[in-house]
């Protein structure tokens, strides 16, 4: 029956094709959605593990979507509270800095940090920001390590170093005055070259090294200046979006954040339970849209194996009679039926899965090797073969309800 | 239809195929259509059986229902003096693909298989093994003079050689009886002619025939003339 099945197939090429690729979109955007929505709540988890137990100081007025804007772009600072909350008890100034924000490129994909994120942190004070993000190239700090950050502050005429997450180096990588190419899972990634200089809107900066944290988006494509100078290249003047505090105990962050909401009413102190309470509403909402993008792949499939496999069968019903007659039993024609329905469904499969691959290389980079998962790609053909197979039992069960006399007089 | 002409209805033998009082009621809407009425039939072993009548006389009616392929709405058929008919869809499926073969007047081919895969179809139904339904395949298009055609499809094919490519399929499973619907109807005279030839030597080689057709030189072939008109049957004197 998986011969006939096969000849039926290849009978009805054209029809075959357009159902298999059908089919493998549905396949390629199940596994792709999936895999998105795997990669957003792993990254979420690990920004919000990678904040824990620091505090962000930011304005009361502006909130995002979903309550926390993060990282806190529209929210605004007078550079002088912002030094008040910094000599606030408790606070480990050595480890705590105003930061800017502002987003230099894109996000690769909606909910997705931008491509290149600008952060202005006081000299010497990178860590509070990019935490342990080891060096790919270079270093992880802004030069002149020792020195304290008034006096590298004051550098800024002479110099403007910056430390680039991998995404932001590949970002302004055609830019750069000199390229360098690392290899990769997918190939090899041009990234700007450490000591090549980057123009950051008008400004030259120079490359003193590129992180790779594991996963972190937020580190991947941050873009890390002195404050001073990404101040002067935002115009901002004397303002900052957020204060990052890392406290001297774990116990001060209560007496911090009572301090601040009481000595500055326009402030508000956000902190990693905060950020990861922010982090479930956000990851609720858009697992409830990617849902219903994964159900439709999963309705469209199987509506289209229905479709398919009931003209065939009305096609075919003299065919089927045919059979009937000779003495087929009920479970032959539904063998062929149900052989035709997984054909279709296993090719539509192999076609997706490398079709998804791309998709997911395409829009997410150097990202793509380290979360595409054969978990997923396994699950995502399991689940859409077997409700196609559910969706030709309709005209599996019509295959063999056909009668020999009706069909023998059919024309 | 007259005693004198009714074959052995009480000989101690089961017939290899009967019927009594068989009826087919078709109904239309208010009405009903009694295309097949208290027909009493005996095919012995060995016969060759012509069934002739007008359109739409019953006669492929009578063929289907003593095929087991469309049930009765009264009476009954037997093979071998077992009831069959009353037997459920599955049942009568397994009985047909074992102790009948068909022959239709359309032929009804798998268009997308080969001759011989035609052929096969029907080995492969009752579980024949692969090489086993091979080399019968290929016997039977040899003895139905189709030794050369076995790898080309239906449209590549004449309809004499179509239609002997549905009689080795018939034949594939050994069937105690051959069931022809009109095996000439789509044919020219000559073609006709030689397809009813091959009949005729199946049956000197011992296989039980029934026969539909409406041609009279067709039927005068057979051994035994049975005439169909509104239902109800009647039998003619054997041919000399």
């Amino acid at each position: 029956m998986i011969n006939i099945a096969l000849r039926q197939l290849g009978a009805k090429k054209l029809r075959t094709l357009l159902t298999i690729a059908g089919f493998g979109v549905c396949v390629n955007l199940y596994i792709v959605v999936t895999t998105v929505m795997r990669f957003i709540t792993d990254d979420l988890d690990f920004q919000v593990k990678r904040f824990a137990g620091l505090l962000l100081v930011q304005s009361r007025s502006e909130v995002g979507m979903t309550g926390i804007e993060w990282p806190p772009i529209s929210s605004s600072i007078p550079a002088v509270e912002a030094a008040r909350v910094m000599s606030l008890p408790g606070v480990r100034s050595e480890a705590s800095s105003p930061v800017t924000f502002a987003a230099l490129a894109p996000p690769p994909f909606p909910t997705a940090p931008p491509e290149a994120l600008l952060i202005g942190i006081e000299a010497g004070k990178e860590t509070a920001f990019l935490g342990d993000a080891p060096a790919l190239l270079g270093s992880n700090r802004l030069q002149g390590n020792g020195r304290s950050s008034a006096a590298m502050d004051a550098d800024a005429g002479e110099s403007r170093p910056v430390v680039l997450g991998i995404l932001a180096a590949r970002h302004f990588a055609p830019s750069a005055t000199e390229m360098v190419e690392v290899p990769s899972p997918v190939g090899p990634i041009p990234l700007a070259a450490v000591g090549s200089t980057i123009d950051i809107r008008g400004h030259k900066f120079q490359v003193q090294g590129i992180v790779e944290p594991e996963t972190n988006q937020l580190l991947r494509s941050c873009v890390v200046v002195r404050l001073s100078q990404a101040n002067t290249l935002l115009g901002r003047g004397d303002t900052v979006n957020a204060v990052l505090i890392t406290p001297q105990r774990t116990s001060d962050i209560d007496t911090i954040q009572t301090m601040v909401e009481r000595e500055f009413a326009d402030l508000m102190v956000i902190n990693d339970k905060a950020l990861a309470e922010n982090a479930g509403q956000l990851l609720h909402r858009i697992t409830q849209l990617f849902n219903v993008v994964r159900g439709t792949a999963v309705a469209v499939a199987a509506l289209l194996i229905t479709i398919v496999m009931f003209v065939s069968v009305l096609e075919r019903t003299k065919e089927i009679g045919t059979l009937r007659a000779i003495g087929a039993p009920a479970r032959s024609v539904f063998a062929m039926v149900v052989a035709e329905s997984l054909l279709i469904a296993t090719f539509g499969a192999l076609m997706g899965v490398p079709l998804s691959r791309n998709v997911i290389e395409r829009a997410l980079g150097p990202d793509a090797a380290g979360i595409r998962s054969p978990r997923i790609e396994v699950s995502a053909v399991a689940l859409l073969t077997s409700f196609g197979l559910v969706a030709a039992l309709l005209p599996v069960a019509r295959a063999v309800r056909v009668d020999p006399i009706v069909a023998l007089r059919y024309e | 239809m007259s005693d004198e002409a009714r074959p052995s209805v009480n000989s101690l033998a089961p017939s290899l195929l009967s019927a009594r009082r068989l009826t087919r009621v078709f109904r239309l809407g208010q009405n009903e259509i009694e295309a097949v009425r208290d027909v009493d039939l005996d095919i012995d072993e060995g016969d060759f059986v012509a069934i002739v009548g007008p359109s739409g006389s019953g006669k492929s009616t009578l063929l289907y229902l003593l095929g087991l392929i469309d049930s009765p709405s009264a009476g009954e058929v037997r093979i071998r003096g077992e009831r069959a008919s009353h037997l459920g869809r599955e049942r009568r499926a397994g009985l047909r693909l074992r102790w009948l073969g068909f022959v239709f007047q359309t032929f009804n081919l798998l268009q997308l298989l080969t001759a011989r895969q035609n052929v096969e179809i029907a080995l492969r139904l009752a579980g024949v093994s692969k090489k086993e339904r091979q080399q019968r395949a290929e016997s039977l298009l040899q003895a139905v003079g189709l030794g050369q055609r076995m790898r080309h499809r239906p449209v590549q094919l004449s309809g004499g050689e179509r239609q002997r490519v549905a009689i080795a399929r018939a034949l594939a499973n050994e069937p105690d009886i051959l069931l022809a619907d009109e095996p000439t109807g789509n044919l020219d005279t000559q073609t006709g002619g030689e397809i009813v030839g091959l009949l005729e030597q199946l049956n000197q080689a011992g296989q039980t025939i029934v026969m539909v057709t409406h041609n009279m030189a067709i039927a005068g072939r057979a051994k035994r003339i049975l005439h169909m008109r509104d239902g109800r049957l009647s039998e003619s004197a054997p041919p000399d």
